[in-house]
């Protein structure tokens, strides 16, 4: 059974066109990274997945029914405009948030300190969230979404503004709730961020579906054709027939091979040519070159 | 348990009530508001009393008796506290109280001349040199001291005896055994007025703020992943709205508390309480559906706007229905049955105020007052539909502030 199935939704703003055809599913213990760059729909599809909005056409279906608001309190959500009460205090804020997901009062105050000593704000509890730094203030609702411990997760942008520790610490818990069975919808723009972490991806652009699958499946369809080099000494060896197109950086080169050729004759042509070689590794195209690559060819036809 | 949706508005309320009464402003606004409204009653009242006009003056006459009279009544009369000398009518004394007038280290604000009448009058005539053409007190004080003095004498020129003048010259009493004393009755009618408006203004412009408050801190997306928007704006008005009617509550409380003992000094004896316990029950019940209407209004106006500024510039719509009812209360003082009082008072936005307002000082008719009720209920379910409409297409297109076509054309989403 499929947490999230969408079918060909689509929603416009005015003249806008927001999500187009947008078709995808999420299964149960996995991570799904929904990726494109800013204004691509992202934040427009979530909305629609839990009822903030309708699509004007297309069918959303949460664990295995089609949309009802009563399925609302198994996801939890983070979106990527965060907003907490200002002059609340923290516990009263989570215990709020948590009720609103038809947790028990008594229940939400018992798991919001043990959350928040996870999350290492213990010290924040009893605090107003004006008076809390924005790191905090992420933390507290990123908990908020979790306290209710929701079958489903979804969030919007994460990490946005967070430090690379804290970003850490959260994608540590978000790893963890996998492992417990549960799946989490992750959305951003920042690619590289999740392609350790995703099992399956779609990325969208400009309101519509570019590329959706597997994350192994999506990478293997890419060749690896690319070649990142650390040398000292003569660079000439790069101007090869093999070589596609390269970037330099300060002791070293990034290459793009041409297409079917060997990347040992580079090898060959550097050591023949007296060129020292530090490292030489093969590597699979990033997400964001498979993104740019695919959009290319869209754009181009 | 409750339904799942009865369940959100309860505890969105219950969120607002508890934030909002725990705030100091909300204590400060409790105490300070009926201290402030009761020095500016009482205050003004005591000031009116002491703006007795108390000139220095002169008086020039042909006629000594009268001019005696007139010092008397300027002097200890019920209008004015003056001090008066009597000077001789001649163009020495004229001279000089002229050079006192224009000495501005003295307190002297002018002479009055009373000559023979001439010209078949038989009145004397008067005329007054004063320092200040916009000394407003002093001219009528004036004015009504020889009016009284006037009078008198020919009264007593009739062969009336002294205590006889006086009392015919008594202001006038009407007892009014019925319904106790109507001048603190319609005072009390005329404070619920006052309260009711300004508790309307108040937290409307809260529930506004309120809306507004979710927006700017971006939290309502959290909030609409599991409530809807019209149960988040439904706990909102009660929520606000409880808050109004513990504040009023708290007051009411005051004033029973303290009424009971300034009652019997302002009705004296008769035993009729100023406000009825029906008058108490029908404010209750208007304002209840004053407050939900206002506050729908205000909920639509916050769910247009994004921030304090834009809810200012629109806020006149929440303030001209409530100026128009000040407006029509002075038609309803004058006759509150009139074709025009009943037909304001039925306009659902001048109910609460207006037909309350009557209840207390006119009759209406038990119809009238059924109608207001059953329009001013299709209204607030109308306006809600509406506002609902523009708060959850509003919220979510956010940083561009709509046109009237872009609203219409919200309404039409779902």
């Amino acid at each position: 059974m499929s947490l999230v199935e969408l079918d060909r939704i689509r929603k416009v703003y005015g003249a806008k066109v927001a999500v187009e055809g947008l078709s995808l599913s999420i299964e149960p213990g996995t991570m799904f990274g929904l990726l494109g760059p800013n204004g691509s729909g992202k934040s427009s599809s979530i909305r629609m997945m839990i009822g903030i909005t309708r699509p004007d056409s297309g069918s959303v279906r949460l664990f295995g029914k089609p949309f009802e608001r009563a399925a609302l309190p198994r996801i939890g959500y983070l979106p990527e405009e965060r907003g907490l009460y200002k002059k609340m205090k923290v516990l009263d804020q989570l215990v709020f948030l948590g009720q609103l997901h038809g947790l028990e009062a008594a229940t939400a105050a018992k798991r919001a300190p043990a959350w928040c000593e996870r999350l290492q704000i213990s010290e924040a509890i009893g605090k107003k969230t004006e008076e809390l730094s924005k790191g905090m203030q992420q933390k507290i609702q990123f908990i908020a979404a979790l306290l209710h411990e929701p079958e489903l997760i979804i969030m919007d942008e994460p990490f946005s503004g967070l430090d690379p520790v804290n970003a850490a610490l959260l994608m540590d818990t978000l790893l963890d709730q996998r492992k417990q069975g549960r799946a989490i919808l992750f959305s951003t723009h920042r690619m590289d961020q999740v392609e350790k972490f995703c099992d399956s991806i779609a990325i969208i652009y400009q309101g519509k579906l570019v590329l959706e699958g597997a994350m192994r499946e999506i990478k293997s369809r890419y060749p690896a054709n690319r070649a990142l080099v650390h040398f000292s000494g003569d660079a000439t060896f790069l101007e090869h027939p093999a070589i596609a197109r390269f970037k330099t950086f300060a002791g070293g080169a990034e290459i793009v091979l041409a297409d079917a050729s060997d990347p040992q004759l580079i090898l060959h042509q550097a050591v023949a040519r007296g060129t020292r070689i530090t490292r030489f590794e093969i590597m699979e195209p990033t997400l964001e070159e498979i993104f740019i690559e695919t959009v290319g060819e869209n754009v181009a036809a | 348990m409750l339904p799942h949706s009865l369940n959100n508005v309860w505890l969105i309320a219950r969120r607002e009530y508890l934030e909002r009464v725990r705030t100091k402003a909300f204590l400060i606004a409790t105490v300070l508001i009926p201290v402030l409204l009761g020095g500016l009653v009482f205050g003004g009242g005591y000031m009116a009393q002491r703006t007795k006009s108390s000139a220095h003056i002169a008086i020039l006459s042909y006629d000594p008796a009268f001019a005696g009279d007139l010092k008397r009544e300027l002097e200890g009369g019920k209008d004015s506290d003056m001090q008066v000398d009597l000077e001789p009518l001649d163009d020495a004394t004229r001279a000089r109280l002229n050079a006192e007038i224009k000495d501005t280290t003295k307190h002297f604000a002018g002479y009055l001349q009373v000559l023979p009448p001439a010209g078949g009058s038989v009145r004397p005539r008067f005329i007054y040199t004063a320092r200040s053409a916009s000394d407003i007190g002093t001219d009528t004080a004036l004015k009504v001291s020889i009016k009284t003095v006037l009078t008198r004498e020919r009264l007593s020129g009739r062969g009336l005896g002294a205590s006889e003048i006086e009392a015919l010259l008594a202001p006038v009493e009407i007892e009014n055994p019925e319904t106790g004393d109507t001048t603190a009755a319609f005072f009390a009618a005329y404070v619920f007025f006052i309260l009711m408006y300004m508790v309307i203004m108040l937290y409307g412009m809260n529930t506004a703020r309120s809306i507004i408050e979710e927006k700017s801190s971006r939290i309502f997306e959290v909030l609409l992943s599991t409530i809807k928007p019209d149960e988040m704006l439904a706990g909102k008005i009660l929520g606000v709205g409880a808050v109004g009617l513990t504040q009023v509550g708290v007051w009411m409380l005051a004033a029973l508390i303290l009424g009971v003992n300034f009652a019997g000094a302002i009705t004296g004896t008769g035993g009729h309480a100023i406000v009825s316990a029906t008058q108490i029950a029908f404010f209750i019940a208007y304002f209840i559906f004053g407050f939900l209407l206002y506050s729908s209004i205000a909920a639509a106006l916050g769910a247009m706007t994004n921030s304090e500024q834009e809810l200012q510039q629109l806020n006149m719509f929440l303030v001209i229905p409530l100026v128009f009812c000040m407006f029509m209360l002075l038609t309803i003082i004058k006759s509150p049955d009139s074709a025009l009082s009943r037909f304001v008072s039925l306009i659902p936005f001048c109910s609460p105020l207006l037909m309350n307002f009557r209840i207390s000082i006119g009759a209406p008719q038990p119809w009238e007052i059924w109608l207001s009720f059953i329009l001013m209920s299709l209204t607030i379910l109308a306006i809600l539909w509406v506002s609902s409409r523009i708060y959850r297409v509003g919220i979510l297109m956010y940083g561009k502030k709509p046109n009237l076509p872009e609203i219409l054309r919200w309404l039409k989403y779902s």
